[in-house]
């Protein structure tokens, strides 16, 4: 067995998948996160939601700084207080809010750099695949404000008609006092 | 009058005291942007004055401790063995090292990092490597404890911490109108904390993020994306005719929306079961409306005729606000002249049906904190006033903070409350600012006692 098929085995639901097939989903997946990154950056936001199913949650708990004694408390948990706790609706409300022309947090608009890396198939379960990824997103606000927020996103996606959906999106940031004046921006 | 001044120079009183004028309304902007002044705010104000450290839930056991700051003093707040809360400024007295570097968790002792020193909850020193050997006995443990907070007390659970023994009782401190303010968080009934505190950083001096706070003239033209958005009904919440501004003792104040006497009246007609069934029902229909009155008929106990009504920001002076309806607590923690870390508390009655708890968590994530459809705009809005300060010419402009000035007459409930009732006005930041230079040029805490603003009567 090759290192590479070593590692995919532990993927729960790919047994059945050969090579080529992992790698043709793997690809599907990488190329599906560009393009929505690039959505996002191209404040194509309109074109961005439609990728989200209507049953999707979007949310980004708390992260604090505690000591290895007490690291399951690392993260607030689901039903805790968080910083994004979106449904559909709330993702539609957020870019209303920034095409209203009065949001001032985002006009002049920011601009924003999502590195989408580390992509990994941890599951496949019917028509939904559950991923990780590594990103690192870079926000330059006005001309002096610069936000840099690196960190784990676990992403569901959907098969719904052939096409890529994504139904769940966690964001576990790598920091935990926000150093940023606000987070208006998509993750 | 430059109070730009070499570092360590102290303001002279005469300077501060002309930095707002009552009279026309206005402020000098350089409350905003002088090192000078917020060094003597970290004396005269922070190290002089009770400040919120957590609530009782955020430390339920022995050895819970949570990090919060007096000024940009850190200290942990943590239960000791015998159940009692200390409050211990975070730094080894050996040599300065903090001795908790998370925020908050569950300690034995805390044990400093650097020599390894040990001190016990309640902040005396236990053990110390090489007292035998390095010290060879010379060293008298006893002397060497954590220095502690000098006064430590509760108001319904909510905890505050003095660091100046002349302080007074926390309950004097908060007068009348704290108390109503701290009530409004426990008027449905006792609360507990939901866990996470949202914190980050805003590019604002610490006041203009207080100020704002009993500002109700922004929020229609600050947070219109929010209602654009379809987030919340501003018109609905704002009320502009039917409002209220508290005077307080020590600069606390209470500014925003009162409920008018007559819908009182009604409130009063009702049954409990009728008010939650109101509440309920408000909530289950508009998932992303707050909690909102009627409150519950214990509450007129507890905040008296005219607290009850009250639906407006009490700030508890310095820097604690009690958000809208009193779900939430916001500390506004200054990180010198130009920076302001922001925190958010969340606080629901215990034993809320799980539907209106959700609902009202997910709501308090959509209002406030980094991402919240209303604070988003807040941060760039008070980063960019601030940042104004700093340039030599605009900064000569003063502010103009004279909406509402000598419109309006203040009354006086039995329980000693000076209030008035009004359109959107601009007298609880006013109140604020005359305080601050109360605070500013007290000597100690007898000075600022004989000669603070009396609280006002007649017209304002």
């Amino acid at each position: 067995m090759s290192q590479a098929k070593a590692v995919q085995a532990e993927t729960a639901g790919l047994d059945a998948f050969s090579l080529q097939q992992r790698m043709e989903l793997q690809f599907e997946i990488e190329q599906f996160f560009y393009a929505e990154a690039a959505m996002i950056d191209g404040r194509d936001y309109r074109t961005w939601l439609d990728l989200w199913t209507e049953d999707c949650s979007y949310w980004m708990p708390i992260r604090r700084t505690v000591t290895l004694s007490d690291i399951d408390r690392e993260f607030t948990k689901r039903g805790d207080m968080s910083f994004y706790d979106d449904t559909r609706a709330a993702l539609a409300m957020r870019i209303a809010k920034m095409e209203s022309g009065s949001s001032w947090s985002e006009d002049p608009p920011s601009r924003t750099r999502h590195i989408v890396s580390n992509v990994r198939i941890m599951e496949v379960a019917g028509e939904e695949i559950g991923t990780e990824v590594a990103f690192l997103l870079y926000r330059s606000r006005l001309n002096t404000e610069e936000s840099m927020w690196a960190g784990r996103r676990v992403d569901r996606l959907r098969r719904v008609d052939g096409a890529l959906k994504l139904c769940g999106r966690e964001i576990y940031l790598d920091q935990t006092l926000i150093r940023a004046t606000n987070m208006s921006t998509l993750f | 009058m430059d109070l730009v001044q070499e570092p360590g120079s102290v303001p002279d009183k005469s300077e501060i005291r002309s930095c707002f004028d009552s009279q026309s309304g206005t402020l000098d902007r350089r409350v905003f942007a002088d090192q000078a002044l917020y060094d003597l705010e970290m004396k005269n104000i922070y190290a002089r004055a009770w400040n919120f450290m957590c609530h009782e839930s955020h430390i339920p056991n022995p050895g819970d401790y949570f990090i919060n700051y007096i000024g940009e003093d850190q200290v942990i707040v943590v239960r000791d063995r015998q159940g009692e809360v200390q409050v211990l400024l975070n730094t080894c007295r050996h040599r300065g090292n903090a001795l908790c570097r998370a925020e908050q968790g569950n300690a034995k002792s805390f044990v400093c990092s650097y020599h390894g020193w040990n001190y016990d909850l309640n902040g005396d020193l236990i053990g110390v490597p090489g007292l035998s050997s390095y010290y060879r006995k010379d060293f008298d443990k006893s002397q060497w404890g954590l220095a502690k907070a000098a006064q430590v007390d509760h108001f319904h659970g909510f905890y505050f911490a003095t660091l100046d023994p002349a302080a007074p009782p926390l309950h004097d401190y908060l007068g009348e109108v704290g108390r109503i303010g701290l009530g409004l968080l426990v008027a449905n009934g006792p609360v507990e904390a939901v866990d996470g505190v949202q914190k980050n950083v805003i590019d604002c001096n610490w006041k203009i993020a207080v100020d704002n706070l009993f500002d109700w003239y922004h929020v229609q033209y600050s947070h219109a994306s929010a209602g654009m958005a379809g987030f919340m009904d501003l018109a609905a919440i704002l009320h502009p005719n039917d409002q209220m501004v508290m005077f307080g003792e020590y600069g606390h104040a209470i500014s925003g929306p009162v409920i008018p006497e007559e819908r009182q009246a009604e409130i009063d007609a009702m049954t409990d079961e009728e008010r939650l069934a109101v509440v309920a029902e408000g909530m289950l229909k508009n998932p992303d409306k707050p909690v909102a009155p009627p409150r519950p008929s214990a509450a007129r106990d507890l905040l008296g005729p005219t607290g009850v009504r009250c639906m407006g920001h009490p700030n508890i002076f310095p820097n604690l606000w009690v958000s809208t309806n009193g779900t939430q607590l916001s500390l506004r923690l200054p990180r010198g002249p130009f920076a302001t870390e922001i925190w958010w508390f969340t606080f629901l009655p215990k034993g809320l049906p799980e539907e209106i708890r959700k609902k009202q968590i997910a709501f308090n994530a959509h209002l406030f904190g980094p991402a919240g459809m209303l604070e988003q705009d807040d941060g760039e809005n008070w980063s960019q006033s601030t940042r104004t300060s700093r340039g030599v010419v605009s900064r000569g402009y003063r502010h103009h903070l004279a909406m509402g000035l000598g419109h309006d007459e203040v009354m006086t409930d039995d329980a000693g409350a000076a209030r008035v009732e009004t359109t959107i006005s601009e007298h609880a930041q006013r109140w604020l600012y005359r305080n601050w230079m109360d605070w500013m040029t007290a000597d100690d805490w007898a000075d600022l006692k004989a000669n603070r603003s009396p609280v006002p009567q007649g017209r304002v």
